[in-house]
């Protein structure tokens, strides 16, 4: 079944929008068209968090409550979706959701204009956990930027609500949500605008055939980095297929020989389960970008983006991980050693897509990766080095490194390893791998870093991978 | 007349519950008539050129495009400049810096507006640009003539003087990143007037500035603003150019006009915060006590004077901070650059002069090998004696030894001091530092007319309810929920029947900026001023029908008693309507005292200063030049606070603003003079973590302002922001450690992991 009229749950209601313009921003049709303004634009490219609403879908016969950037959300993905705002907190008496309650008794707001969105941030907060330690609130808020209070007050405000009942009136009408969302979740979603397309399949063999018609079609996942085309290029994305909807690629399988991910798996979920093999996996994933972000973010999608500052590109370069793509006849798996060709150009072809990513499991490894950024939360890097080896008897059996922020693409230090491998852990390989790196990498100068910096932080955290595995501690200011 | 009937009582923001709802309306929450249009800004892609041809064929026939405005369709002035010319609206023949305006349009949509501009051609040629401080100086490139400023003989004293130094620092600029953006609402009137909604901190000079680019007199524009999204500093001048494009592109459509700015397109038009180097020589004696000082002290100011003049002569005048400076000299530099024009932000200059300051007399410490907290308390200002500033004026309220020592004390600052040179001795790549350093603020505008302000105080004689107006804008401050506790107090009244309600120039005329930390001081003193005027009413009415003796009324939990006579509050009111008193009056409050030459450099520019002191630790990677900062303890002097919640959140938000100015907060310009840090994702601004894990913040419990401001309380609008020179001063402690204290590091803020890096490979290089 498909159709071009979006279905989505507002206020207790099915709300239906008629073929919308799909390069639509979510927030833009909140303000505009629902006239709610409660949510607001403080960057129109998911940096700030003023526009974060938060959004319910059905899991397991459970809502699970996300909350995202609006203004870098397409407006038809909201399909089959309950959408929350911060107005719709308040109950029908008038009174506030306690979440909004704490921020007001702890002064959590002074100019007001960023805390719908963190009112939003710790809704998602208040709906996903049953307690809020420290650690879940600032993942939680970590994406949301305030340039009054200094966060002390918003902290306390959130920390405040593990004293409050958890019951409010999204748990006691719960059922009939339930139920609404079941009445509109299975549709496949074609829009024809103007010179516009939207697809939105539910099944890889829905995908496939439309693949096949629309070859040039960009394929939309979390679309943290697509939509910034729009919104800040303004420019139109003419022909889309949005891959989130299709349920068979959000998965993660282990056979343990590797950890595959589906494509439409979110980052979210991700970060938790690769937690146990690669912790420094997950630490690196909680500062890759805001909980808005990872919530609708991919690993597949940061891959097929090929941003030399892509933060699970080393990381997976260094697990020496594979692409599984696929086209509409057949599969074919590649290294993503070998995926990337020139700065954001990789092997993808027109008609191909990502179906999944297969992380190897090295139990006898030692897996370590470092981010280097002027902000600790949701920045971007200027280096980030990533290492997986093997030490037997203090000698280096195998080992893979890589970084992003030093080339045009992520990459792997070659000359490096040469120089690692087989030899034991001395002050001189070190130096000597540290060398390499020259040979490796010819880093450039931006605004977040200059080519020296870059350079010597690259080999400072070879340096300090062997401080921490020789020492058996780790060396870092964040711990 | 002010009485000291004072209260201090915590309560939320006045806005909290509709700010947390969402329905706190900002200036794109109004709601729009149908007919509304929407703007967007054509700017320049080069940084200085002259300008060839404007091609905007393609943009007016862009779809939705219904009007384009350029210089051509100014009828009166062109230009923003707030004390001088030099900030075209757009400009006519040469292009300034990269992103001044050009060109406007009027569209459908936002979105169609911004795509319209885009499609603009237009060609230059092109002439090299200045951007560096150093590079203006050699070319001698300035807006405004700087000034020189002398007491007593500083060169001898520093050649006879036991010790000396000399040296250079930077410290950075820093973009405001209000939430709210740029953002004006213009919509045609009758007789060609206009309401403006902007998002401004200067609604009075937003008035002017319109009228005079219509050539229309001042009474046909009205500014509203109810509320906006933060403005620390940037919205004191710089809205202007938002809400005269608006408004002219209102008066060309005769429709309403809206013109919100991307985010990108705001920071990249707009002027930041001023970066200062300076290069000073500092003769001292065996204790560290400052003898002589010299300083040349320049400025990136942009293409403009803008406000530059008023932040140099702050930064002039904070080149003291809390110490006293018997032989001084500055010279002042104020460089024309092709970046947009520096302007206000929150510490106005002030917090630049005292980075000045502190820097030197930590690099005194370490030169004599003592702990920089005791050099610093020797150098401070004297009660009795050496406390006279170089300006000339008297210090009567200083409290600085009182808030060091006792955070001293509190922060548990020497046995800290310790343990963390033993944990540097036991740890080679991770090294802590701390440091403590005080702030001595002074309160007023230095322009002395801008230190007035009025209000319009209304009592509604059917339920006595009261509805204040100022000249206050709410950015955040709390200044609306002080002025509303004010007036509560003062009527005897219930909060809740106070209104304090959007500030509009049809309603309180020739406001100031709200700035200067001064917001309260003034407007709550005004709002006070116009009810004794009504009080005044009610008495003599009293007085005269029932013959009651003369003496104060008490204004009481909704009575009002008088000797021997006691009224409920409304009925009075309503007594007092039936008898034909009048329920309203304007409010007017000038500082007393002031005044400064500024010729001279000499006077009182002050009504009284604000004093905090802050300790902060910080942990580094010498390998990475990562860096936390770990425990803040802070005392800050509030006065008798108003509300100690509302100070309370200017303390901590202002430290953490502070924070991230000298440490991860960076500006960076291109030898082109692009910018290219211009969104969150290039440009960041302090998140969650980057609080300190431990934060310990008080508010001065002796405080109590000497002179008659409003309930003898402190303002803590900028001050707080300068706690944050401790973690500057505590990671410069950290990097230090990696020779053993034994050498002065070089470190320029912001402290940006590269800084600190190069920082400490430098110092590894330097020969004992």
């Amino acid at each position: 079944m498909t159709s071009n009229v979006i279905k989505f749950i507002h206020e207790n209601k099915i709300v239906e929008i008629n073929n919308p313009d799909p390069n639509e921003t979510l927030l833009n049709y909140v303000r505009t068209k629902l006239k709610k303004t409660g949510t607001k634009e403080g960057c129109a490219e998911g940096g700030c968090g003023a526009c974060t609403v938060v959004l319910g879908e059905l899991k397991n016969n459970k809502i699970n409550y996300s909350a995202i950037n609006s203004c870098i959300i397409f407006l038809p993905t909201l399909q089959g979706k309950q959408l929350i705002l911060v107005e719709d907190l308040i109950s029908k008496n008038g009174s506030l959701h306690p979440v909004q309650d704490a921020m007001v008794n702890y002064h959590g707001s002074q100019c007001g204009f960023c805390t719908p969105g963190f009112v939003m941030s710790l809704f998602a907060m208040f709906k996903k956990h049953s307690k809020f330690k420290d650690d879940a609130i600032k993942d939680s808020i970590a994406g949301n930027l305030c340039r009054c209070t200094g966060y002390k007050p918003i902290i306390k405000a959130a920390k405040s609500l593990n004293s409050k009942d958890k019951i409010d009136h999204f748990t006691q009408n719960k059922q009939n949500t339930i139920t609404l969302l079941k009445k509109i979740k299975d549709e496949s979603i074609v829009i024809y605008k103007k010179d516009k397309r939207y697809f939105a399949p539910r099944y890889v063999q829905e995908l496939k055939k439309i693949l096949k018609k629309n070859i040039n079609a960009h394929l939309l996942s979390g679309g943290t980095d697509l939509s910034l085309v729009v919104t800040k290029e303004r420019k139109d994305i003419n022909s889309v297929i949005y891959m989130n909807s299709i349920n068979e690629l959000n998965y993660i399988k282990n056979n343990n020989n590797y950890i595959e991910v589906g494509a439409t798996t979110p980052l979210i979920e991700f970060e938790s389960y690769i937690e146990k093999y690669y912790p420094d996996f997950t630490a690196i994933l909680k500062r890759f970008g805001s909980v808005q972000i990872r919530n609708v973010a991919t690993v597949a999608g940061n891959i097929a983006t090929a941003s030399p500052i892509g933060d699970t590109l080393p990381l997976l370069l260094s697990l020496d991980a594979k692409v599984v793509l696929r086209t509409i006849k057949k599969t074919k798996i590649i290294p993503l050693n070998n995926f990337f060709i020139d700065y954001r150009k990789t092997k993808l072809k027109k008609g191909e897509f990502i179906g999944s990513i297969r992380i190897p499991l090295f139990p006898k490894n030692i897996f370590k990766a470092y981010k280097i950024s002027k902000r600790f939360d949701d920045d971007i890097s200027s280096v980030c080095a990533s290492f997986n080896l093997e030490v037997i008897n203090k000698k280096i059996k195998n080992i893979r490194i890589a970084y992003g922020g030093m080339a045009s693409i992520p990459k792997r230090a070659k000359y490096c390893e040469k120089i690692l491998l087989h030899s034991s852990i001395t002050e001189q390989i070190i130096n000597k791998a540290k060398e390499a790196l020259e040979k490796d990498f010819k880093p450039i100068s931006d605004m977040r870093a200059s080519r020296k910096y870059r350079m010597e932080v690259a080999k400072n955290l070879l340096h300090k991978c062997f401080l921490e595995i020789t020492q058996k501690k780790l060396i870092r200011v964040n711990n | 007349m002010i009485k000291e009937t004072f209260i201090q009582e915590t309560r939320p923001h006045e806005s909290g519950v509709k700010h947390v709802s969402g329905y706190a309306h900002y200036t794109d929450d109004i709601s729009e008539p149908e007919e509304t249009l929407y703007g967007a800004i054509g700017w320049a892609k080069k940084s200085h050129a002259i300008i060839k041809k404007i091609d905007l064929k393609k943009v007016i026939k862009s779809e939705g495009v219904i009007a384009v405005v350029t210089s051509k369709d100014i009828p009166g002035r062109n230009d923003v400049g707030p004390v001088y010319d030099g900030d075209p609206i757009f400009p006519t023949k040469k292009v300034e810096y990269f992103g001044q305006p050009l060109f406007a349009v009027a569209a459908k949509s936002t979105e169609l507006a911004r795509k319209a501009v885009l499609k603009a051609k237009i060609s230059y040629k092109t002439l090299k640009p200045i951007i560096e401080i150093k590079d203006a100086l050699k070319k001698k490139s300035f807006v405004l003539k700087g000034q020189t400023i002398q007491k007593g003989d500083p060169v001898t004293k520093i050649r006879k003087a036991a010790h000396s130094l000399k040296g250079e620092f930077t410290t950075g600029s820093q973009e405001h990143f209000a939430l709210e953006g740029q953002v004006a609402f213009s919509i045609p009137q009758e007789d060609n007037d206009f309401k403006v909604y902007s998002s401004t901190q200067h609604p009075s000079e937003t008035q002017q500035i319109i009228a005079k680019m219509l050539n229309q007199k001042s009474n046909t524009i009205t500014v509203v603003v109810r509320r906006i999204g933060g403005g620390f500093g940037g919205k004191e001048t710089q809205s202007f150019i938002f809400a005269a494009i608006c408004t002219l592109l209102a008066k060309k459509t005769q429709l309403p006009v809206k013109l919100r700015m991307d985010r990108d397109d705001d920071i990249i038009i707009t002027g930041k915060r001023h970066d200062f180097y300076s290069r000073y020589e500092v003769g001292y004696d065996e204790l560290g006590v400052i003898e002589g000082l010299k300083i040349k002290l320049a400025s990136r100011c942009g293409i403009s004077p803008d406000l530059s003049g008023a932040i140099n002569s702050r930064a002039l005048l904070h080149i003291d901070n809390a110490y006293y400076l018997p032989n001084v000299s500055v010279e002042n530099y104020l460089c024309k650059t092709n970046t947009s024009s520096s302007t206000a932000f929150r510490g106005f200059g002030g917090n630049q002069g005292m980075m000045v300051i502190e820097n030197i007399i930590d690099n005194i410490a370490r030169s004599l090998k003592r702990d920089p907290s005791e050099i610093r308390r020797r150098n401070f200002y004297q009660k009795e004696r050496k406390n006279i500033t170089h300006y000339g004026m008297k210090i009567e309220d200083n409290i600085i030894h009182e808030i060091f020592d006792k955070l001293v004390k509190t922060s548990n600052y020497k046995s800290r001091k310790r343990n963390i040179k033993k944990f540097n001795l036991n740890n080679k790549y991770l090294k802590k530092g701390i440091a403590i350093t005080p702030v001595k603020f002074g309160i007023s505008f230095t322009t002395w007319h801008l230190n007035q302000a009025g209000a319009l105080v209304h009592i509604y004689c059917n339920d006595g309810s009261v509805h204040v107006n100022t000249g206050a804008i709410e950015m955040g401050q709390g200044t609306y929920t002080k002025i509303a506790q004010l007036a509560a107090n003062e009527l005897g009244l219930p909060f809740n029947k106070i209104k304090v309600s959007a500030t509009r120039t049809d309603k309180v005329p020739n406001t100031s900026a709200s700035a200067a930390s001064s917001t309260t001081d003034l407007n709550g003193a005004a709002a006070l001023n116009a009810i004794h005027k009504i009080k005044q009413n009610l008495a003599s009415y009293v007085k005269r029908k029932y013959k009651v003796m003369n003496g104060e009324p008490i204004y009481k939990n909704g009575l009002v008693k008088f000797k021997g006579k006691s009224f409920r509050f409304n009925s009075l009111i309503k007594e007092a309507y039936l008898n034909r008193v009048s329920l309203s009056s304007s409010g007017f409050y000038a500082t007393p005292k002031i005044h400064f030459d500024k010729r001279a450099f000499l006077g009182r520019p002050f009504l009284y200063f604000c004093y905090g002191a802050a300790a902060s630790e910080v942990l580094i990677d010498t390998l990475t030049g990562e860096n936390k900062i770990l425990r803040v303890d802070i005392i800050h002097d509030a006065g008798r606070a108003i509300n100690p919640a509302i100070e309370l959140g200017q303390i901590e938000g202002g430290f953490v603003q502070g924070a991230g100015w000298l440490t991860m907060e960076e500006v960076n310009w291109r030898s082109n003079g692009q910018l290219t840090t211009h969104s969150p994702s290039t440009y960041k601004i302090p998140a969650v973590n980057d609080m300190p894990e431990e934060f310990n913040v008080e508010i001065y419990k002796y405080g109590k302002n000497k002179e008659n401001v409003v309930n003898k309380s402190k303002t803590t609008g900028e001050p707080p922001l300068m706690n944050a020179m401790s973690v500057f001063f505590a990671i410069k402690n950290a990097i230090a450690s990696v020779r053993n204290y034994n050498i002065i590091p070089d470190l320029d803020a912001p402290a940006t992991p590269e800084k600190i890096l190069m920082s400490i490979n430098q110092l590894r290089k330097k020969e004992l």
